[in-house]
């Protein structure tokens, strides 16, 4: 058993969990992610409700948005006048705060900028080694998920990129092929 | 059974690539191992201040280092100076394949305290052979950053120095501010020439109190700070940061010039598998230990350069106060070594012993 604590997947993307604001930035952007209606919906807006009553009269840029691809488009145009003191927030399922987590880090922020707070921690997407190809996917660390691209079975492994925000994976039964035993 | 096409190959060079030519450049220094250097050049245009150039006795080219490293120089005993001294100087100069090492030393007088290691160097001649580690990096630029920001005070733009001709080599957004009193101090000239109008010249600590939170306020987000100085400018300095949100990661000071200590409480201590000594009030666990016998590697003295590190058992202690400024957070937190030149015991809150167990 891989210990927690020694991987690079973040506590709020193995089990649902909200980290605290941090109350010495100056200023911050708050993503909320998610459909307006639904389940996540209300469980995101009630993360960035408890977030801003936390920030009380610091300025916060609140952007309610669809799906990470909107978030992310969202960051970019605010880090682009952001100044140093400037934190992001970012209320969503752990795939949607991965995902702008990756964008995030790409674009030069570091740790201790970033909070999350993920409602959902069920659904990951999952890098192929073997083909490159991403699966989003019910499948938690350690299980096991059918890859689009080559139809290999991958084990979801515990590691999630910084970059890209997926899983990796790679083939669970590797070891186990009938070239093995022929040689 | 489907045949594919062969994947389509590199185009082949007629050579194999092979590392770059590199005559005449010297071998990486092991750890621990010693430059014997010699005075080349002199220069004291600067008052109090003295730039020394040290090259090999053949000349040869000598480690390329990181912008922002230092070169621990050995002091002998004399002069008033009880043992040997092993004082930290930043390097100014080129950092690639340098055939000089230049150092910038503020004379501190040992009549006010000093240890009398600048006074040594100022003393020193052309010709004369010093005693050096190899270029040590603690004070990085960090690659990532889209700006540097570089603040120093006095003879604190020792190390600015270099992050400032390297930034500006590989193109690399940098500003930096310097504090001197009457727009007169070392290298100044050469970062005026070098930076031109990214470099900001204030008279006096006012002057930057007044400067530092609009500067502050107003940097893009990629932006990391590095401060220089006396202690309780770099506080100043960091304090203003903080209060205007700039996070730990930022933030990056190298130290120097550092405030004593209090001499602490005395504790006991066990060498694993071996006696226990008393360390009495203003004795340092290395000095103990050297009492003895042992043998501690050690450098600075000073809690800076990290060599006296020793493991601490943390079941048979009761406790590590550090006093550093080498171990990072996790390292202190664990309490499984300490720095021996300044840290020492914390008594048990239930019992008030004081104890450690330490082994090399």
């Amino acid at each position: 058993m891989v210990s927690p604590s020694a991987t690079s997947v973040p506590p709020w993307a193995r089990e649902p969990h909200v980290e605290p604001a941090d109350p010495t930035g100056r200023t911050h952007t708050l993503l909320v992610v998610g459909p307006g209606d639904g389940q996540t919906g209300t469980a995101v807006r009630a993360v960035a409700a408890g977030w801003q009553e936390e920030l009380g009269a610091a300025p916060v840029h609140r952007h309610d948005c669809a799906d990470a691809a909107v978030a992310v488009d969202a960051l970019h145009a605010d880090l682009a006048v952001a100044r140093v003191g400037h934190r992001v927030l970012v209320a969503g399922t752990a795939e949607a705060c991965l995902a702008v987590r990756a964008a995030a880090v790409r674009a030069g922020l570091a740790d201790d900028e970033l909070r999350f707070g993920a409602v959902a921690a069920d659904v990951r997407t999952v890098w192929c080694v073997h083909c490159s190809a991403t699966t989003t996917a019910a499948v938690a660390a350690g299980g096991v998920v059918a890859c689009p691209g080559c139809a290999r079975s991958l084990l979801v492994y515990e590691h999630v990129s910084r970059r890209t925000g997926h899983h990796l994976g790679f083939m669970v039964d590797a070891e186990d092929q009938p070239w093995e035993e022929s040689a | 059974m489907s045949t594919t096409a062969p994947a389509p190959t590199a185009p082949r060079t007629a050579t194999p690539p092979t590392a770059l030519p590199a005559p005449g450049l010297p071998a990486p220094l092991g750890a621990g191992e010693r430059l014997a250097l010699v005075v080349v050049a002199v220069d004291d245009s600067v008052p109090g201040v003295r730039s020394l150039s040290l090259a090999r006795p053949d000349g040869g080219a000598l480690p390329s280092w990181t912008p922002g490293s230092h070169l621990v120089v050995e002091v002998p005993p004399g002069a008033g100076r009880e043992r040997r001294l092993a004082n930290a100087y930043s390097l100014t100069g080129e950092t690639v394949h340098p055939s000089a090492y230049t150092v910038s030393v503020l004379r501190r007088d040992p009549q006010e305290g000093a240890a009398g290691g600048s006074a040594w160097v100022h003393g020193l001649a052309v010709g004369d052979t010093v005693t050096t580690t190899a270029p040590r990096s603690a004070f990085p630029p960090v690659q990532r950053a889209t700006r540097h920001l570089l603040v120093g005070a006095g003879i604190g733009i020792t190390p600015l120095v270099s992050h400032l001709r390297s930034a500006l080599r590989w193109g690399r957004d940098v500003q930096l501010v310097q504090v001197c009193r009457g727009g007169r101090g070392a290298h100044l000239d050469e970062v005026r020439a070098l930076g031109g109008d990214r470099v900001t010249v204030l008279d006096g600590r006012a002057a930057l109190a007044a400067h530092l939170p609009a500067l502050l306020a107003d940097q893009p987000i990629g932006t990391h700070l590095y401060t220089c100085g006396p202690a309780d400018f770099m506080d100043a300095v960091l304090a203003a940061a903080r209060a205007l949100g700039w996070p730990e990661s930022r933030l990056h000071l190298e130290h120097f010039g550092l405030a004593a200590l209090d001499p602490g409480d005395p504790f006991t201590v066990t060498v694993t598998g071996g006696p226990t000594l008393e360390v009495p009030s203003g004795t340092s666990l290395l000095e103990a230990l050297e009492q003895q016998g042992y043998d501690v590697p050690h450098l600075c003295r000073q809690g800076v350069c990290g060599e006296c590190r020793l493991r601490v058992a943390p079941a048979a202690s009761t406790g590590v106060h550090h006093r550093d400024l080498y171990l990072d957070d996790a390292a202190r937190a664990a309490g499984d070594c300490l720095m021996a030149c300044v840290s020492r015991a914390l008594p048990d809150p239930a019992t008030g012993r004081a104890h450690l167990e330490v082994s090399p």
